[in-house]
């Protein structure tokens, strides 16, 4: 086993001392899934943004796929990371002026240099696994809110990446439409791909993560198993933030 | 039937509803009636059309020599029968593909047919005129600057405070001079700078003059395209690997020009008005055609009939334009609805 995500005190500070990220270590291994639960403006996005580039960090380590980064942000060992590390945006951030497969297919023809046909196949490939296939000539705007979030993850997908990073991913969805995204997820679990989600869905927290780790104003408060998690967690702070969530 | 009472119906409610909305009503039609009366068999009646007539070739080629005048005349015949074709053509896929290509071939097909030269007995370009000369201004000052434009707009949104100082200044200082300055000092300063045996021709001096001009306003355009794109279309290109040179080429141009496209169109509707100020300084484009016909003796004083047919070719070039752009506009937001 070894791991994909470490990293080790990271700390980040606004101005006015307002800490977004407060001594933050965490380990993920390979194949394993982590969720990131937390009250809003708890961290967690920043959290898992720092680990492809898309945040700063001021103090700390991280070690992502064997790359090292520190405070000083390399632009080229971010650029090796992003190259590995696929992404799933909260508002699925898919380029509106391209088609579904154009979406899919832009990084690996000019990221990885791949053949155009070559990347067509292998979108067509991972957009039927999606379920989506059939929208692969439309542009995001025609289609529902979870089938562009389906989109989102083919499109990291198409990398090829080692790790995935779910930032919210339902969390704009409708309802009824929250489903089949967590599907989708549930089955890239299956398939041993190494996760990292920020959600709020404690379903999908419950049956696929292998850890919980809930954070509170940039600190981490705890990480357990889901089985404790969420029938005895350990802090106190925890079972108030759950308790909250019953509710609604 | 039934739809004609219902018009009656509605003019009488809306223009006949009492006594003083009638006699208003009345006065405006007769007011109406009296100009349009006037007019009329003043263009009919009362005007010479002679001195439009006989000077057709003029007006569209202007001294351009006669044996060869079918050069200029089949690229511009080239140019309107690719702009029927592009709004009203039929919609085979490979043909829609194929003619952005072809509209791009018309500019090399252009300088070829004026030019002259491999089997066409050269030209020079002072015997450029009319209409053509016109409309070659117009195309290759915006094909010009539109590029130029993009380059500024991205300069100006840089991260280094130098080139993002010296692209505001630019944009700033040419946004501030009148077009005429910028053209005079395309005409009489230019030479005055190059070495000696350098020179340039006039029609080039005036299209990098316009050109000059049009991209600072073309850059803001495109400015405004890019400030809209949201943050998180920058993320999401980070987020799967593209460099900063892909994210400008794949994502914030397309989308930026997308949003600007009817400013541009403004732009460039603007600037083909905006070459006949070139009549002034000695360019017989289509304006300057008239103003040297207007001084053939033979011709003196008629000069309404001469600027109400220029008004005409103007408005209908302008709407040529206008149709096509809103063409490629529809053509853009087919698919994307909710851009």
């Amino acid at each position: 086993m070894e791991p994909i995500v470490v990293a080790k005190n990271l700390t980040k500070s606004y101005t006015k001392g307002l800490r977004a990220l407060d001594n933050v270590s965490l380990k993920v291994n390979q194949g394993k899934v982590l969720v990131v639960m937390g009250p809003s403006g708890s961290g967690k996005s920043t959290l898992i943004r720092t680990f492809n580039g898309l945040e700063t960090f001021d103090k700390g380590e991280l070690n992502i796929l064997g790359i090292k980064v520190d405070s000083t942000h390399d632009e080229r060992k971010i650029q090796k990371i992003r190259r590995r590390v696929g992404m799933v945006f909260q508002q699925f951030n898919l380029f509106p002026h391209l088609s579904i497969l154009e979406n899919i297919t832009l990084a690996p023809v000019h990221v990885q240099k791949r053949r155009q046909i070559e990347a067509e196949e292998y979108g067509m490939y991972l957009l039927s696994q999606m379920g989506i296939d059939s929208h692969a000539k439309k542009y995001p705007s025609q289609l529902s809110g979870g089938e562009q979030q389906r989109v989102a993850i083919a499109r990291a997908l198409a990398l090829k990446p080692e790790l995935l990073l779910f930032d919210e991913p339902t969390s704009a969805l409708d309802p009824e439409r929250i489903n089949e995204v967590l599907d989708a997820m549930r089955r890239l679990a299956e398939q041993g791909m190494t996760m990292v989600v920020v959600t709020h869905e404690i379903g999908f927290a419950k049956d696929v993560s292998d850890q919980v780790l809930f954070m509170d104003s940039g600190k981490v408060i705890e990480t357990s198993p889901p089985n404790i998690f969420f029938s005895n967690a350990k802090h106190e702070r925890s079972r108030k933030f759950l308790n909250q969530l019953d509710k609604h | 039937m039934n739809s004609i009472i219902v018009f009656i119906k509605n003019l009488k409610k809306t223009l006949f509803p009492n006594l003083f909305n009638t006699i208003i009503t009345l006065l405006i039609t007769l007011f109406i009636s009296v100009v349009c009366f006037n007019t009329f068999a003043w263009l009919i009646f009362k005007a010479n059309w002679k001195v439009v007539i006989s000077n057709l070739p003029l007006y569209a080629f202007g001294s351009f020599p006669l044996n060869e005048q079918w050069r200029p005349a089949s690229w511009i015949i080239s140019l309107l029968l690719l702009s029927i074709f592009t709004i009203c053509g039929p919609e085979w896929k490979w043909l829609r593909k194929n003619l952005l290509i072809l509209w791009v071939g018309t500019i090399p097909l252009g300088l070829y047919l004026l030019y002259g030269g491999l089997g066409l007995s050269p030209i020079m370009s002072r015997h450029w005129g009319g209409l053509t000369l016109t409309i070659l201004l117009t195309v290759f000052s915006s094909l010009l600057s539109l590029p130029f434009g993009i380059v500024l707009a991205l300069c100006r949104q840089s991260s280094l405070p130098l080139i993002q100082k010296l692209s505001s200044i630019y944009i700033d200082v040419m946004r501030a001079i009148p077009l005429i300055a910028v053209l005079f000092f395309g005409q009489l300063l230019i030479p005055l700078f190059l070495p000696v045996g350098i020179e340039i021709d006039r029609v080039w001096r005036a299209i990098f003059a316009f050109t000059l001009f049009v991209s600072a306003y073309i850059a803001e355009d495109i400015r405004g395209g890019l400030q809209s794109i949201p943050n998180t279309q920058i993320e999401a290109a980070n987020s799967i690997g593209l460099n900063q040179y892909q994210i400008i080429q794949f994502i914030l141009i397309p989308q930026a020009l997308r949003i600007a496209l009817p400013a541009l169109t403004n732009q460039s509707i603007g600037l083909f008005q905006n070459t006949s100020l070139m009549a002034i300084l000695g360019l017989v484009e289509l304006l300057g055609v008239g103003r040297s016909i207007l001084a053939n003796p033979e011709f003196i004083g008629q000069y309404i009939e001469v600027y109400v047919w220029l008004a005409c070719v103007y408005w209908i070039v302008c709407t040529i334009m206008a149709v096509l752009a809103r063409h490629l506009e529809q053509r853009m937001t087919i698919n994307q609805a909710n851009f």
